[in-house]
């Protein structure tokens, strides 16, 4: 049984199951090579766990809100639709702040300015460099041998997928038949999928490092609804840092949502995609906005 | 190795001791909560022990009867302990059943030769199934249990020495049972094997009354309330008394209050601790000199 002999909608079947299991194999295979019980992790940062959660954006978020809690920046009213200003309060300094991230900030918000602004600041995302490199480091982010071992399982997944393909298209046009519109859809297809699947923003003990904390969290993040602000403890920041902004009461911190209405309207279902496409990738004010939808 | 202080493991303050592990050395879960866990639990646990020691700590086997402890209740602890490879584990010298009847609470047996001996049975029965003998905890109560043939502090002691088991001093429930029945909690403690001592509890009660104990007032320990002055000044004097490095935890099972109010406990309890250490030197010094 040659599956090239296959007939059209036969080999179209036989190519979406090939597909299916390079597919499952490649995640499987970067399971197994990235997976591991998460190391000792420094949780005295919240914006540590913000940025496995969703990269910079989501840390710079995350110290936003807090920075608010904390009553170092202040939220301005603004006439414009949509857009909610942020300022750094009066007679603070951005060396009141210990973390370079809300250095950054409250240097950033020393004149009024919009709050989606935070998102492609390039000097706000190097204030995030160093929890890449923590994160890395603890094996929660691919570093890049991890980098170089997902491009050699892709290239492998692509190369079985488009050799396939190439073939039967070959034979199809060697026997006169020209049917070959969905198959080459789904050659292009797959390997798309392929390099999404293979490439997520953490490697798969930072994902199993959020899942676990969420699980321990879980009590905690009932109780989020009912956190007030002005507590300005480690203990609010800790929570949005697992859970994003979502996990707020919106009564509470209305804020919240104005600043950046899709990070709190999401659940915590953000995957690993989240990070990826916004995460780590995308600058502009435009994409964080866009992003928001990561925060859960 | 040094004393380490740290708190129970509850997930309404997991944040927070998070966030706080530079004051906090160890914690304690209670491993019931898991016996039943899926996985995606056990393995959450397994990360929390890379991050901060664990110590397990039981409330259901019911060791302190002349009843043998329910071996899948052990097995369950075993299991548990074989996949989250705790430092340690404890359970009290209670029992919480009997005659098929779950009581759903730590009751003080009636303190006799037959208690000692099925305690010490039950402990080396765990022993065999768990691969380790637990740390086993004095208990508070607010009666005498009757039918005692026994002082507490004599109870425990025979179970002790005949099990090998050391001891998990709950300072709150000594200090609780002392007011209750009007003895002296440092009298009491001076009559312990100081040398069983490995780790402490520290907790909070409240007054109750209640017809059944006349006019009197009783001290139930409650875990809902802040640690009393008098239970550091116990720390303190245990601290001073025993060589073994002591591992604290500070109990604390709901009405929590701020996590800046926890951790200032633990530092209470780390500054009486230090305290009494330093009485021990000066009184060694002393006898040396």
């Amino acid at each position: 049984m040659n599956p090239f002999d296959f007939y059209g909608p036969q080999f179209l079947i036989f190519y979406l199951i090939l597909g299916a299991v390079v597919i499952s194999a490649s995640v499987y295979l970067r399971r197994q090579a990235e997976s591991g019980i998460p190391t000792k992790t420094e949780f005295s940062d919240p914006y540590l766990l913000a940025y496995l959660r969703g990269g910079p954006n989501e840390s710079l978020r995350i110290a936003v809100v807090s920075l608010i809690d904390r009553e170092l920046l202040e939220v301005q009213k603004t006439s414009k639709k949509n857009v909610t200003d942020l300022v750094t309060k009066k007679r603070v300094t951005a060396d009141i702040a210990r973390r370079p991230i809300e250095k950054a900030l409250l240097k950033k918000f020393e004149t009024s300015e919009a709050a989606t602004t935070i998102f492609g600041d390039s000097e706000l995302e190097s204030s995030c460099e160093e929890y890449k490199k923590q994160l890395t480091q603890l094996g929660y982010l691919p570093d890049e041998a991890t980098k170089a071992a997902r491009r050699q399982r892709f290239l492998i997944g692509a190369l079985i997928l488009l050799s396939v393909a190439t073939v039967k298209i070959i034979v199809a046009l060697s026997r006169g038949r020209y049917n070959i519109l969905f198959l080459i859809i789904l050659a292009v297809i797959f390997p798309i999928c392929l390099y999404r699947i293979s490439n997520p923003f953490r490697a798969a003990r930072g994902d199993r490092m959020l899942k676990d904390l969420r699980t321990l969290f879980s009590s905690l993040k009932k109780r989020g609804k009912s956190i007030k602000p002005g507590g300005g403890t480690s203990e609010l920041a800790l929570l949005i840092g697992v859970f994003g902004l979502g996990a707020l009461s919106a009564r509470a911190f209305p804020y919240a949502k104005k600043l950046y209405p899709k990070a709190t309207s999401s659940g915590s279902s953000c995957g690993s995609s989240c990070g990826s496409s916004c995460g780590s990738s995308c600058g502009g004010g435009g994409c964080g906005g866009g992003c928001g939808g990561c925060g859960g | 190795m040094m004393d380490r202080i740290g708190i129970g493991w509850r997930s309404e303050i997991a944040a927070g001791i998070l966030a706080n592990l530079n004051e906090i050395d160890v914690v304690e879960v209670i491993a019931d909560d898991f016996f039943d866990a899926t996985n995606k639990h056990i393995q959450s646990l397994q990360t929390l022990s890379k991050q901060v020691p664990v110590v397990f700590h039981g409330v259901s086997l019911g060791l302190a009867s002349s009843t043998p402890v329910e071996i899948t209740r052990l097995e369950k602890t075993a299991r548990l302990m074989e996949k989250v490879r705790p430092e340690s584990w404890s359970e009290h010298l209670a029992f919480v059943r009997g005659g098929g009847l779950e009581i759903g609470h730590l009751a003080a047996p009636p303190r006799t030769d037959a208690t000692i001996e099925g305690a010490i049975k039950n402990l080396f029965l765990a022993k065999r199934i768990v691969g380790a003998l637990p740390h086993v905890e004095n208990i508070a109560t607010l009666i005498e249990p009757p039918g005692s043939d026994y002082d507490e502090v004599f109870w425990i002691n025979s179970i002790l020495h005949g099990s090998n088991a050391g001891l998990l001093l709950d300072l709150h429930n000594l200090y609780a049972n002392a007011i209750n029945f009007g003895e002296d909690p440092f009298y009491m403690i001076s009559k312990l094997p100081l040398e069983k001592i490995v780790s402490i509890h520290l907790a909070g009660g409240k007054w109750v009354s209640n017809k059944q104990y006349g006019d009197e007032r009783r001290l139930l320990d409650d875990h809902l309330h802040d640690v009393p002055d008098a239970v550091y000044s116990l720390l303190t004097e245990v601290a001073s008394m025993v060589n073994n490095p002591l591992t604290v935890i500070i109990e604390r099972d709901g009405l929590f209050p701020s996590m800046e109010c926890l951790i200032q406990q633990i530092k209470q309890a780390r500054h009486a601790i230090s305290v009494g250490r330093g009485r021990k030197t000066i009184n060694q010094n002393t006898v040396a000199t």
